[in-house]
């Protein structure tokens, strides 16, 4: 009788103890989980954080573009309103026949600052100047 | 239990394109201008002849030489634009290193 229950309360001693055992390395397996989780998470968090910066660098930097796009192509304008205006401005029919020498030296020469401008946009390797062909005074 | 989590995130990656050469530059000839009145034709003529051999020439009113004019404009003003589009792209799509170094 008194081995029996001795016996019993052993076997109750290893029973908790293998209970307790498994309940731990199960704690264990969850911690591990929730480790890789969060892990994951912050990395998660590291990429979103530096693709908002990207985005928001990139926002900055475009409008910086489009500005600076928008003021070189209103000026790129300049030129042909200032040729239209000294058009409108001179009658260019009665100049010629009053002084056609005079008139010949300035259309030579402003075609001449024309073709100068054109092979200066298009050169692959040039550097254009701000102001280069804006005024009509520049080319034709 | 929990569960392993699956974690989808949006990563922002800035597309490189390489940046091809221009163009060559425009070959553009010189073209003499002459005006010709009632009163200097004769001197025309005389200038003309010895420039050019023989007295065969293209005349052009002085309302269309406007109009060539304001199409040249119009033409240098289109090269122009494209030329300062196609910067603005190039700008663009400048990798990031490059943008800092050309900042500094």
């Amino acid at each position: 009788m008194f081995n029996a229950i001795k016996i019993a309360m052993v076997m109750t001693v290893l029973a908790t103890a293998g209970m307790g055992y498994l309940y731990v390395k199960r704690l264990q397996s969850n911690l591990e989980i929730a480790q890789a989780n969060v892990a994951k998470m912050e990395v998660a968090i590291q990429v979103s954080e530096a693709s908002i910066a990207t985005l928001q660098a990139d926002a900055v930097r475009n409008a910086e573009l489009t500005a600076t796009l928008q003021k070189d192509l209103q000026t790129a304008e300049r030129y042909g309103d200032e040729l239209r205006a000294t058009l409108q401005k001179h009658n260019l029919t009665a100049l010629a026949q009053r002084k056609p020498g005079l008139i010949e030296n300035r259309m030579q020469d402003a075609t001449n600052s024309l073709w100068n401008d054109l092979r200066s946009i298009t050169d692959p390797n040039g550097v254009q100047l701000d102001d280069a062909g804006t005024q009509s005074s520049n080319s034709n | 239990m929990p569960e392993p989590k699956v974690v989808t995130v949006t990563n922002t990656v800035k597309t490189t394109v390489p940046i091809v050469a221009r163009p060559k530059g425009a070959q553009i000839n010189d073209v003499k201008i002459y005006v010709v009145t009632a009163e200097n034709y004769d001197e025309f003529v005389e200038k003309f002849t010895n420039k050019n051999g023989e007295l065969v020439y293209i005349a052009i009113s002085v309302k269309d030489y406007e109009n060539l004019s304001l199409n040249f404009a119009e033409l240098k003003r289109y090269i122009e634009q494209q030329k300062q589009i196609i910067v603005y792209y190039e700008e663009a799509v400048k990798p990031e290193d490059v943008i800092s170094n050309t900042s500094q």
